[in-house]
């Protein structure tokens, strides 16, 4: 047996558990039951509720000899000393003896529960926990029923106190185990609610700005062990008992993160079944128990009254109601119609099945290679599909002498799952390089911080690939040399590459030169080893899916290579404009309004397919109405290759058809055959398709096996109330680096031209305005992000603006209004977020705008 | 802003200790000092100062019974009636008190000069009732004395000799320690 292994008995029944395990959790590990208040897995042990009390005996020794002592029956004397102890603080050691079902522990165990509900107000019955709630459940398993208090002598308190305008607390209910303050000192890193107070009169308190302010709010209601904790979105919405849970994904980001949708049938929605609450789903791979309040509040849109309900038709001019049958055969006849001169473009929200046969389609059906992204910001799914992290990966793995380098993102606004791991991996002892225009929160945690010039990214990358290549001793004033320094010897190496500031063709620089850092020492580098390769910071939760697919004009689905490119969206949006295309297929996404096309131009034809009359569904000729992600199933593939499962959940709305459906019977129109019944089989389509899924299928998505902490079910009081995943845990496909060696990419030298002037650029915030989180924003209303220009002192005193004015922001051609922050910038750029995406690093001109008079 | 007015004083303040997290103690006697009591402001500055979130300065605030929340008068009388103490009448006692001075616990009198609060133990079991005026301990206390204590201090306030106000004399206390 290993040294690092401990063995010890649990009530007879013997474990062995790595050294420095907790007697919880090694009891755990044998299903004994130590029940808990405070202690979490994934939280440091404080020993602030008592309610893990065990006896733990030890071995006796001679005291001269250091021999065991032992019984007359020769097995050791185990000495028990006088009292109980916490099972949650104490870490195992050889030959330990714990005892979790004698009077003594049953007694404490009573005690614990009898103090803990001197104050409490035992309202179950209107309680959102009730029903899930770990003090309710221990309160039935180890409590006496009745209490030595008065009842009459309960310290009352207030019942509705808003931690900010997300979270509410309810101070009688809680218990002051800390959780919630813990984890977001030390998971979330945003200690922004506290305790205050002492004994009876302990509250949680917060004073950030706005109240708890942080995008991870919503766990602390999951891993809260009774309800002190609720979220504005589910407070008082349904009982826990009559909820369904349906296995889903997140909608918005390239994580995958696993999630539920609790989903009850309702009446006041005409027996529809509806959301009622967001949790997390465990998959220690991709999220852990956590998700960002984004993912947890933002689903609004499926269920809103803006939703597309029946297809449209232009007629006179006008978009009126049609059947399906007869807004199908306008769009089938009227594609055919424009022979080549027919070109789509699609988003990245929609499923591995909807964009697959987008493709069909198009390749097969209407013979056309003009399909793109119809906002694609960064370049490089083929990059990845070579050199990619390695599939067995797992960010949790990464600690002392491995590296992350990230370049071009601020991942707490992009990607906050990652964010939140990468802090992680940062305390357990990996270095972190970032490489950035300007400064991110990702920083705190880095070893090394490095900022480029505007314009320089590409040239800045370049170094310190260059220099990871030299052997040094690791001493340099250069911070780029030291970085490389950094780099070169790291362990584990994983990349992340994002679009902040740059041209999709420098993004594609970028991703090149990150795979070569991963390639490099002569096929003897990082890439294609298990914990290291490249993730590309997609900006939507099915970007790799799109790629997968062969959404591009250059690639069949699986990265095949095609004799002859097809028009890419930019050249599509052109066309429209001059008339060299004729008719335009947009899936999912609104070019129109986010800026990219000046109106329908010259198209004879324009569809769009979507949830929401969009700017460019009102344009178009025909709409047609599709579904949203819970109301179907279907696959997405995170940006770690991870091909992952989501359920349907609410009835659908109104003739709406998921997205695949509605192009299978487009398909069929135009002669691709009988469509598709379930998306399962167009999944098997997909299979054949793209090589990287081979032996996929829906059945092995949905393998699962248990994971730790346990979470769910009987074990809500341990690990919190997430999900426990029982519905697949995805696969994740294989990078060509895994299975063969893999050339060196050429990478041009581009010259730097540093032009004079301010440069704008475009920065991400979590929360901007978009067509889902718009359509879902009651919650989050307060919280969304302004349009906020960042300057530096210096630049701010140039252009004669001071914090707080209203200033006019013109770059490129397009003119923004934004409220001016100084001191946050690095000097020569201006920083702009709570916008649309703007690519690249442009001249700004930034003029001050009268003050409008407040009334 | 204590930042401007006090910037030689925090920097030596900061310069003891290792962390600027272990500044936050002093600057709030420095900040209570400077407004008479922690209000949201003093500790949204402690707070800035030291890069930290203000609910992290609440929590100490709430913590220890020295730094207080709302403003308080030129005397705080602190009641012990812990346990101790609650037994030896303390309760009454602190009822005596508020009736005395007209006003309720944790309120403070329309000329400004008197707070009455109940704390916890303070060590002084022994001589119970007791209660700690300014950080001066009055012990083995009835009525009578209670009456003594408080004619003596309205005098010394109206003879215009100003003793130092209770957070002076803490933060002069902490400053010493
Ligand atoms: S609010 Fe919940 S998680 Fe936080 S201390 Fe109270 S009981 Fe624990
Ligand atoms: S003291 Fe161990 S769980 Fe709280
Ligand atoms: S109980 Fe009052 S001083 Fe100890």
């Amino acid at each position: 047996m290993s040294d690092d292994l401990v063995t010890l008995s649990v009530d007879g029944v013997e474990v062995s558990v790595p050294k420095g395990t907790l007697v919880v959790d090694a009891a755990k590990k044998i299903g004994n039951d130590i029940p808990v208040f405070c202690y979490h897995p994934k939280l440091e042990p404080v020993g602030m509720c008592r309610m893990c009390l065990v006896e733990i005996g030890l071995p006796m020794r001679d005291r001269a000899t250091g021999e065991p002592l032992l019984n007359e029956d020769g097995t050791p004397q185990i000495n028990f000393g006088r009292g109980l102890q916490t099972g949650c603080t104490v870490q195992v050691s050889p030959g330990m003896v714990v005892r979790t079902k004698t009077d003594p522990v049953e007694q404490a165990r009573a005690d614990v529960i009898e103090f803990l509900l001197t104050s409490h107000p035992l309202d179950c019955p209107i309680c959102d926990k009730g029903g899930e709630c770990p003090l309710q459940n221990l309160t039935m398993r180890h409590g006496r029923g009745n209490s030595r208090m008065v009842f009459a002598d309960k310290l009352h308190m207030e019942k509705h106190v808003p931690l900010g305008d997300l979270i509410f607390l309810d101070r009688e209910r809680c218990i002051q185990c800390a959780r919630c303050v813990r984890f977001q000192d030390e998971v979330a890193g945003d200690p922004v609610i506290g305790f205050h107070n002492r004994g009876r009169h302990l509250e949680i308190a917060t004073l950030s700005e706005p109240g708890f302010d942080s995008y991870w709010s919503g766990n602390t209601t999951d891993i809260c062990p009774v309800g002190a904790l609720t979220t504005a979105d589910f407070r008082f919405g349904a009982r826990p008992w009559e909820l369904t849970p349906v296995a889903t994904l997140s909608p918005h980001c390239p994580s995958g993160s696993n999630m539920t949708v609790s989903t009850r049938r309702e009446a006041k929605a005409g027996g529809r079944s509806v959301i009622k609450r967001v949790m997390p789903r465990q998959h220690e791979a991709v999220n852990e128990i956590w998700i960002s309040d984004k993912d947890r509040f933002v689903h609004h849109f499926a269920e809103s009254a803006d939703r597309l309900t029946q297809p449209l038709v232009r007629k006179n001019g006008k978009l009126v109601a049609a059947s399906w049958t007869e807004a199908l055969d306008v769009v089938a006849g009227k594609l055919q119609q424009a022979g080549t001169a027919v070109a789509g473009v699609s988003g990245d929200r929609l499923s591995n099945e909807d964009l697959f046969l987008f493709q069909e389609l198009f390749r097969k059906g209407l013979k056309s290679n003009n399909l793109d992204l119809a906002n694609g910001r960064l370049a490089g799914g083929d990059i990845v599909a070579q050199v990619g992290i390695s599939s067995g990966s797992n960010l949790k793995d990464l600690g002392k002498g491995d590296v992350v380098v990230v370049v071009a993102s601020d991942l707490h606004e992009e990607v906050p799952v990652w964010w939140l791991r990468l802090k992680q991996a940062a305390e357990r002892g990996a270095a972190i390089v970032t490489l950035n225009v300007r400064g991110t929160r990702l920083d705190k945690y880095a070893k090394h911080a490095l900022r480029y010039v505007p314009g320089e990214a590409v040239a800045t990358l370049r170094q310190l690939v260059n220099q990871s290549k030299v052997e040094t001793d690791g001493q340099s004033d250069d911070p780029i040399a030291a970085a490389a320094a950094t780099v070169g010897s790291a362990g584990n190496l994983v990349a992340f590459y994002g679009a902040e500031g740059l041209t999709y063709d420098e993004t594609e620089s970028v991703a090149k030169l990150l795979a070569n850092l991963l390639l490099l020492k002569n096929g003897d580098g990082h890439a294609g080893k298990k914990n290291n390769g490249l993730i590309p910071v997609w900006p939507h939760n099915n970007t790799q899916g799109a790629w997968d697919m062969g959404i591009h004009p250059s690639f069949a689905p699986g990265y095949k290579a095609l004799p002859e490119a097809g028009l890419d969206a930019h050249a599509m949006y052109e066309g429209a404009a001059s008339g060299t295309v004729k008719a335009l297929y947009v899936l999912g996404a609104d070019p129109i309004g986010d800026g990219l096309m000046d109106g329908r131009g010259k198209l004879d034809f324009l569809v769009v397919q979507e949830m929401f009359l969009t700017a460019t569904a009102a344009a178009a000729d025909v709409v047609l109405p599709a579904q949203s992600w819970v109301e179907r199933e279907g696959t997405f593939t995170n940006a770690e290759r991870r091909v992952q499962r989501y359920y349907p959940a609410i009835t659908p709305v109104g003739d709406s058809r998921a997205d695949w459906q509605i192009l299978a019977q487009v398909g069929e129109r135009v002669g691709l055959g009988k469509p598709a019944l379930a998306a399962s089989l167009v999944f098997r389509d997909v299979v054949k398709a793209v090589k990287q899924y081979k032996g996929m299928d829906y059945r092995s998505l949905a393998k699962y096996e248990k994971q730790w902490p346990d979470v769910g079910g009987d074990d809500l009081y341990y690990g919190g109330n997430a999900y426990e995943n029982r519905s697949g845990l995805g696969q994740q496909w294989v990078a060509a680096a895994e299975s063969g060696k893999v050339g060196m990419f050429e990478v041009a030298e581009t010259a730097v031209k540093s032009s004079p002037g301010l440069k704008l650029v475009r920065t991400a915030a979590l929360y901007t305005p978009g067509t889902l989180i718009s359509h879902s924003a009651a919650l989050l209303g307060p919280r969304m992000a302004q349009p906020t220009l960042s300057l530096s002192t210096a630049d701010a005193r140039k252009v004669g603006v001071a914090d707080g004015n209203r200033v006019e922001v013109t770059a490129n051609g397009m003119t923004m209004t934004a409220t001016a922050r100084v001191g946050d910038a690095p000097d020569g750029v201006a920083l702009i977020s709570g916008v649309a995406y703007v690519p690249g690093t442009a001249v700004v001109q930034i003029r001050k705008l009268q003050e409008e008079k407040v009334a | 802003m204590i930042q401007d007015k006090y910037a030689e004083e925090i920097k030596g303040i900061l310069a003891r200790y290792p962390t600027k997290k272990s500044a936050a103690l002093p600057l709030m006697h420095l900040a209570q000092r400077e407004y008479g009591h922690m209000s949201r402001e003093a500790m949204q500055e402690v707070a800035s100062i030291l890069d930290l979130d203000p609910t992290h300065i609440l929590s100490l605030t709430g913590f220890y019974t020295l730094y207080y929340e709302e403003p308080v008068g030129k005397y705080v009388l602190e009641v012990c009636n812990d346990l101790a103490c609650a037994l030896k009448g303390a309760d009454e006692f602190a009822a005596m008190a508020s009736e005395k001075l007209g006003i309720d616990v944790d309120e403070t009198t329309a000329d400004g000069l008197f707070t009455l609060k109940t704390v916890m133990c303070l060590a002084a079991c022994d001589r119970a009732p007791m209660l700690q005026c300014n950080l001066a301990f009055h012990e083995h206390l009835d009525e009578a004395k209670f009456e003594a204590l408080i004619a003596k201090l309205r005098a010394e306030a109206a003879s215009g000799k100003m003793a130092p106000s209770v957070v002076e004399k803490i933060a002069a206390y902490a400053k010493q320690s």
